[in-house]
């Protein structure tokens, strides 16, 4: 097991965002976390990657306790995470930001330079690593970002609305790219909030919903499941269906 | 406890009181935009010379230098804003800190190239007396500057918390984005923030003017003991800032009647320093 | 920036660039004699010191610190004050400055480094101010009146000379080991990790980076470095009062010279204090005592412009010029990114 979250609750102030969730990963999966705005899947992603400590419940990490283990350590440990809007250094090359990824575990600077030359390659940047990351497009701001925390070998890597504001042809390559970095060993969790996306990559998908996980289940049969259709459309329309 | 012990601490939340009235427009800048200004201070000296302008250059009475003070200082806090703040803080730390710094620096030797580095005070005239306090003598200027920083730093928490301009202040603090949906303009706010917190600290120059000596580089004082005030009540709250204030000049005054005058200024850095280390979140605010 | 940026025909030519001012600067009191020029040329590198240290942290981990006069005047203190209590070599003074520097490093660096930025340099300005008010009032260390060093050499280890020569040769060559240790640190993980820290502190957080370790290791390096600019001052001039050593001043100097040269590169500290120290003793001399108020107007007005345009100052325009002579390989991939 790779990652077992335990009843994870989160409240701010009086405000329950999340309440009592749980969710295992095994090696190898690829794991959507769905739900409308404000369901509690970010607030939950944010518990998982060490941003916010839960109010209660517990994290483990191939066993390890890293329930309120700070983000610098979850990434040693193994963890890696992308941002919702792309976090990258803006005033550094492409090549220099993978570095910075590559450094956690190649210390010596030849050494982080070749994996990370290595990295860009593979993720299509190859053209682009003398460029300033300021001077990307989003599109390319995002695949840079994910090429930076796979430099640093994450054996977990959680993406965080990965897709969003995409056009379809960029959103196909993004596919791609994940499919891609999952081929290579990665576990993926992935919060998203294109179906198409989540109906052609996840294995698994868990749903969100005012704080709690409403359903669980391949991607197909959540997508059926009634739960889940009232939670987006709401109740009359699974009325309706009867 | 003896009557010149209340005397000082009853001084000291005088003076706090207009501590409190220039560190709660820092404190609600901060709090909505995360810029600090550097500046500050300064801004606190030039209503202290707007003071002094008006009434030695212009033979204006106490109730002239006030509203002067307050209306230059709000154009200045706008036009600063415009010109230089809303570029700057979307980009660098660097930029942010620098912009505000080298504004400072600027207005600081203007100041000095005009006015000299020599202190001036006040004239006694109008504003002198003493007053008899169950038994504790209060200077005249003392008590009234005291009283007027305070209404007037009550009616800032007011403003903000009970009327519709208050409320769309806050909504920019709170969320720019979720403001700018229930459209509001947060550049307008924001310049408006600026400009109140500005005019808060010239007024707060000119009530300070009838009690202290006036020289340009006060303002690097008073913006260490704004930031001290500002921290110790929590960024982003007002009456955090009224009691924060209120705290600092007491300490000021105890222990400068303790240990001399010199400690004054150094009671509040060490007391800064020492928050920094145990609680930077401060007494009311948010971490 | 790092030089790794550049296509190779820019390295080569930054590479002769820094040989010829290498060659300026070793050349440079043989061409400008006479005690005025002299005395510039080591005011000028004695600057450039104080600004790269101030450089490492203020430029490349972008912790912005008001009050970094507090290492400069702790380092200047020091060596006049062991003169003066046991009439040692002042130079003797200089280890203990480095620790007490490196002590109050700690003492502000560790509780606000967790915090915002703008904690951290509000304390720089508190504890400054803090120490320049305890100092003039503190007789043990000369309160206002400040403190003398050795008029005459006694020995040469008294570093007390009449012409300002020699002092120009030992502050070039401290400056170069200032700058080698900078350029090395640049190269080295230390320095990716400053410049994440100072790019985004929670992405590099999630990269597995020890912002707060690593927002230390600047600080005591440049308060090393700082510490050891004041002790050259002092050795210098041979005279120190609380103003000279702790004024806000002489933090203000380091900052625009860093700034406006290019904060976060490696020759920039060196290109702003060229430019402002010549500048700024010219003002000084021609409008006698008010004219430090009107060089400091015009200082705090350059500091606005460049934070407002340009904030990374004189090399970062330079740099945007010569990258408008891009070779048509890298001409391609612009406009082909731009298409994307």
């Amino acid at each position: 097991m790779l990652l077992e979250a335990r009843q994870v609750s989160k409240s701010f102030g009086a405000f329950k965002a999340l309440d009592g969730a749980d969710l295992t990963v095994a090696e190898g999966e690829i794991v959507g976390l769905i739900g409308p705005n404000g369901a509690g899947k970010s607030t939950f992603f944010n518990c998982l990657v060490g941003d916010i400590p839960p109010s209660s419940g517990q994290v483990r990490f191939l066993g390890r306790e890293v329930t309120r283990a700070s983000a610098e350590a979850h990434a040693r440990l193994g963890i890696g995470r992308t941002f919702q809007v792309p976090a990258t250094f803006e005033d550094m090359t492409v090549l220099e930001n993978v570095m910075v990824g590559a450094f956690l575990r190649h210390p010596r600077r030849a050494d982080a330079r070749e994996a990370a030359r290595a990295v860009v390659e593979r993720m299509g940047l190859g053209d682009q690593a003398q460029l300033r990351a300021r001077s990307l497009g989003t599109p390319g701001r995002k695949r840079l970002e994910i090429a930076r925390v796979v430099a640093a070998e994450p054996k977990l890597l959680l993406l965080d609305e990965a897709l969003a504001g995409l056009n379809p042809a960029e959103i196909v390559r993004a596919i791609e790219l994940v499919r891609q970095i999952h081929a290579s060993g990665i576990t993926i969790v992935i919060v998203e909030h294109i179906m198409e996306v989540i109906l052609s990559l996840a294995e698994r998908v868990v749903v969100f919903n005012h704080g709690r996980i409403i359903a669980a289940g391949t991607p197909r049969a959540v997508v059926d499941d009634p739960a889940v259709i009232e939670a987006y459309l709401g109740r009359s329309l699974t009325r309706q269906r009867g | 406890m003896s009557l010149t012990l209340v005397q000082v601490i009853v001084s000291g939340l005088l003076v706090g009181a207009v501590y409190a009235l220039f560190s709660s427009g820092l404190s609600l800048v901060w709090g909505m935009m995360n810029v600090i200004n550097f500046a500050h201070g300064d801004f606190v000296m030039l209503g202290m010379y707007t003071a002094f302008v008006a009434m030695v250059w212009l033979h204006g009475g106490p109730l002239l230098f006030g509203p002067a003070a307050a209306v230059l200082l709000f154009l200045l806090g706008v036009i600063v804003y415009y010109g230089l703040v809303r570029q700057v803080m979307r980009g660098p730390m660097l930029a942010q800190i620098l912009s505000t710094f080298g504004l400072a620096l600027v207005i600081r030797y203007a100041a000095f190239w005009v006015f000299s580095a020599n202190f001036v005070t006040l004239p006694e005239g109008a504003l002198g007396g003493t007053v008899n306090l169950a038994g504790i003598f209060l200077g005249l200027p003392q008590l009234i500057s005291g009283v007027v920083a305070l209404v007037l730093t009550a009616g800032m928490y007011l403003l903000l918390s009970h009327t519709a301009i208050g409320s769309r202040l806050l909504a920019v603090a709170e969320d720019r984005n979720a403001a700018m949906l229930m459209g509001i303009r947060p550049d307008r706010m924001q310049a408006l923030a600026w400009g109140l917190a500005s005019a808060a600290a010239g007024i707060a120059g000119a009530l300070m003017a009838a009690i202290y000596p006036i020289s340009p580089t006060i303002g690097e004082t008073l913006a260490i003991t704004a930031f001290v005030v500002v921290t110790f009540g929590g960024f982003g709250s007002v009456p955090g800032a009224l009691v924060a204030g209120l705290v600092i000049g007491v300490v000021q005054g105890l222990s400068a009647f303790w240990f001399g005058p010199i400690y004054r200024d150094v009671a509040v850095y060490v007391l800064f320093v020492l928050m920094l280390w145990v609680r930077p979140q401060g007494l009311m605010g948010r971490p | 920036m790092t030089v790794e940026a550049l296509p190779r025909a820019g390295r080569r030519r930054a590479g002769w660039g820094v040989l010829a001012a290498t060659a300026a600067l070793l050349l440079y009191p043989w061409v400008f004699t006479g005690d005025f020029m002299e005395r510039l040329g080591a005011l000028v590198l004695l600057s450039a010191i104080a600004a790269s240290a101030w450089n490492i942290l203020g430029g490349f981990a972008g912790q912005i610190s008001v009050g970094h006069a507090v290492f400069y005047g702790i380092g200047a203190y020091m060596p006049l004050l062991v003169y003066q209590l046991w009439q040692l070599p002042p130079i003797v003074g200089i280890p203990f400055a480095i620790a007490i520097s490196l002590v109050v490093a700690i003492a502000i660096g560790f509780p606000t480094f967790r915090l915002l930025g703008h904690y951290f340099s509000m304390a720089t300005i508190a504890v400054a101010e803090l120490i320049r008010i305890v100092v003039s009032n503190w007789d043990f260390v000369g309160a206002a009146i400040g403190l003398m060093g050795p008029a005459v050499s006694r020995t040469v280890l008294d570093f007390s000379f009449k012409s300002s020569v020699p002092y120009y040769y030992l502050f070039l060559t401290v400056l170069a080991l200032v700058l080698a240790v900078t350029w090395h640190l640049q190269r080295s993980r230390t320095g990716y990790y400053l410049r994440a820290i100072k790019a985004g502190e929670r992405a590099a957080r999630s990269l597995g980076v020890p912002v707060r370790r690593y927002k230390l290791y600047a600080l005591l390096l440049s308060a090393a470095f700082t510490s050891v600019a004041g002790s050259l001052y002092a050795l210098m001039i041979g005279f120190i009062d609380p103003d000279s050593g702790f004024g806000i001043l002489v933090s203000v100097d380091m900052i625009i010279i860093a700034a406006l040269g290019g904060a976060g590169t490696l020759f920039g500290p060196l290109l702003g204090a060229i430019i402002l120290v010549p500048l700024r003793e010219f003002t000084n001399a021609e409008f006698g005592g008010g004219g430090s108020g009107l060089t400091y107007i015009l200082f705090g007005g350059i500091i606005m412009a460049i934070s407002r345009f340009e904030p990374g100052g004189l090399m970062e325009i330079w740099n945007r010029i010569a990258g408008s002579r891009l070779g048509p390989r890298q001409r391609r991939h612009r406009s082909a990114n731009r298409a994307a």
